[in-house]
């Protein structure tokens, strides 16, 4: 018995010994300290630090060094928030941004430094008044049979029922122009969803990673990503996809599927950006960080954070602008009026 | 395939598990305690409080504090193989709660079922020392409401560990009272956890689940449970008023994870007695 009872005293000891307290190393709820535990959490946890060095030159290190001067001499909660916010601008991503009472920062250049290539009222002249709407999907048929249907967002997800309808009702166009221009993202499985209906089988169309360190490069290696086929209808016609810099995050990603298909055309300018999956922190004062965690790259394994270039580069020409015409639907028309009149030639050759 | 943590996390299971061995030995030549054929069932619920402290530096790299609800059941009864007397225990509990820090919060939800087996052993007439093994079962999430992407921590394992109790018997007047201490160490098992920048969307929407399964140890999940209890007789049932620290904490991938939940609860035991349709009735023994 008392061998017994030493044996469990024993294991018990030996138990405690090796465990402990699980614990993080934390920063002060100081000015200073915010700055440091939001540089580090950048430091240890944003996912294209050794991407925007090898872009643009950028160098955590002094970007540490250069706010926190500034920090320091913060008067207010209102000025660190501001001077906080400046720090994540360094990294020039959309998906970075630091929310308090203050507010929500941003950056934004990826967008406003570029043409704005679309407007709604243009757009109107185009929809014109039967259009129809259908789950977020609005769509009609222009001129010459060429259907047009416009997605300003992926915050909510379709309904393949909802899809399959619009694309019924378009079937006898003689191509798709799938404007998704000044869409700002929302759900990478909305964008997925609307992709699965242009394609009969399981296409490869990119790659994911994650950190698996705290380390600039600690990453893991690049998964395949496959777009599959949705139920209900798949549109195999001529597909124009059209973007501009306001085409971000999931509307990014969606034109990487996209780019995936031989039936479709990238039309418009570059995309905005945003590949990267963001997870979120805070800081000793509450405040929250969201960040780019978690990279997706095309399948030619190439970052598409800084936007994704299109097959055929068109802007918006101040002359048609005057006029109310949208140079970049109008360029869509021809293009696919073109496949069409190609296609028919070679259906009469066979 | 395996890593060197893992690897050295076996090898420390291998020098801490043979200490029980010679006691398994030891507890055969012990067991003279009479043969209880009867068969005693002992049943309580409790319900009661939970002080929670929370840490997933996967959500954020700072303690949350708050409060919840908490319930416990438990099932204790007797059974005999051979010439030896076994206790066996299940025991289910689940707390819900919220803990902040400033304005942030985060919404936990754990559960937990466990099996355990004691072999008793009594020291004098009042002291009992019961020493087993247990498996067990753990499920839960933290939810922080104000993430937009990923807002979920999930905590799943399955740990086989050793179990041991103290129960201690005294009157007060002609009432008999009943003071129990149990630890809960788990040992060794599996342990889910992503990798350190993995997203969800990743492991549960595209089915990229390689490496998320760990084998867990004292060495990267040093988690325990402390419960003690005492048993006061009422009128017509017994009440049971229980402290619980459950220690539940990780340490895998860079992903640092504690959540210090301290319970006090109260219920009533209710106990039952299984008589087998052979067995005389007279003589039977709550535990």
């Amino acid at each position: 018995m008392k061998n017994l009872l030493y044996n469990i005293i024993i294991t018990a000891a030996a138990f405690v010994l090796t465990t402990g307290c699980v614990e993080e190393e934390s920063f002060d709820n100081s000015p200073q300290g915010n700055l440091e535990a939001l540089w580090s959490i950048i430091d240890e946890r944003y996912c294209f630090l050794a991407y925007a060095e090898e872009q643009y030159g950028l160098c955590w290190d002094d970007v540490l060094t250069k706010y926190h001067k500034q920090a320091a001499d913060a008067e207010s909660n209102a000025e660190l928030f501001d001077i906080m916010g400046n720090m994540l601008r360094e990294l020039r991503d959309g998906h970075v941004n630091l929310s308090s009472e203050y507010g929500m920062s941003y950056y934004w250049d990826w967008k406003l430094d570029y043409p704005i290539n679309f407007s709604d009222s243009i757009q109107r002249n185009y929809l014109g008044k039967d259009f129809r709407i259908n789950n977020g999907i609005y769509y009609t048929m222009l001129q010459d049979s060429v259907a047009y249907a416009y997605v300003g967002s992926f915050a909510n997800a379709f309904g393949n029922s909802n899809i399959t309808a619009a694309m019924m009702q378009l079937a006898h166009c003689k191509g798709l122009i799938l404007d998704i221009r000044n869409n700002g993202g929302g759900m990478l499985s909305a964008a997925e969803q609307l992709a699965s209906h242009f394609t009969t089988e399981k296409i490869h169309c990119g790659y994911i990673q994650h950190k698996t360190g705290k380390g600039h490069n600690d990453f893991s290696k690049p998964e395949p990503l496959y777009l599959e086929p949705g139920k209900g209808a798949r549109w195999l016609k001529p597909v124009v996809l059209l973007t501009n810099r306001g085409v971000f995050s999931s509307a990014n990603h969606f034109t990487m599927l996209m780019r995936a298909l031989p039936q479709v055309t990238v039309m418009g300018d570059k995309t905005g950006g945003g590949s990267g999956m963001p997870l979120s922190s805070n800081l000793p004062n509450g405040w929250n960080v969201r960040f780019s965690a978690c990279p997706i790259l095309d399948k030619e394994k190439r970052h598409t954070e800084f936007g994704i270039e299109p097959d055929t580069a068109v802007h918006i020409s101040s002359e048609d602008w005057d006029k109310g015409r949208d140079t970049i639907i109008d360029a869509a028309c021809k293009h696919i009026l073109q496949q069409a009149q190609e296609q028919e030639k070679n259906n009469q050759h066979t | 395939m395996m890593r060197n943590k893992d690897t050295y996390t076996i090898l420390t299971l291998l020098l801490l598990l043979p200490m029980l061995l010679p006691s398994a030995a030891v507890a055969q030549h012990c067991a003279h305690e009479a043969i209880n054929p009867y068969r005693v069932v002992q049943r309580s619920t409790l319900h009661g409080v939970s002080l929670l402290n929370t840490l997933d530096t996967y959500l954020s790299g700072y303690d949350h504090k708050g409060a919840g609800y908490h319930i416990q059941h438990e099932t204790l009864r007797r059974a005999h193989t051979g010439s030896y007397n076994w206790i066996f225990q299940t025991r289910t509990s689940a707390t819900l709660g919220i803990a902040t820090q400033h304005n942030n919060s985060q919404i936990l939800l754990m559960a937990s079922r466990c099996w355990s087996g004691y072999h008793p052993f009594a020291i004098g007439r009042h002291l009992k020392i019961l020493a087993g093994a247990q498996i067990k079962a753990e499920g839960g999430a933290l939810y922080t409401p104000a993430y937009s992407n990923n807002p979920v921590s999930a905590k799943i394992s399955a740990t086989v560990g050793a179990s041991v109790a103290a129960i201690y018997t005294f009157s007060i007047g002609e009432k008999e009272y009943k003071a129990r201490y149990t630890m809960d160490l788990p040992l060794t098992g599996a342990m889910f956890a992503p990798e350190y920048g993995q997203s969800y969307y990743e492991i549960f929407g595209l089915g990229h689940t390689k490496g998320i399964i760990h084998i867990s140890s004292p060495l990267n999940a040093p988690s325990m449970v402390h419960t003690f209890s005492i048993d006061i007789p009422t009128k017509k049932s017994t009440l049971r008023i229980a402290y619980t620290a459950d220690i539940f904490q990780s340490d895998i991938n860079h992903l640092r994870t504690h959540i210090y939940n301290h319970s006090f609860s109260v219920g009533y035991v209710r106990t039952i007695y299984k008589v087998k349709r052979n067995d005389p009735i007279e003589a039977y023994s709550p535990l």
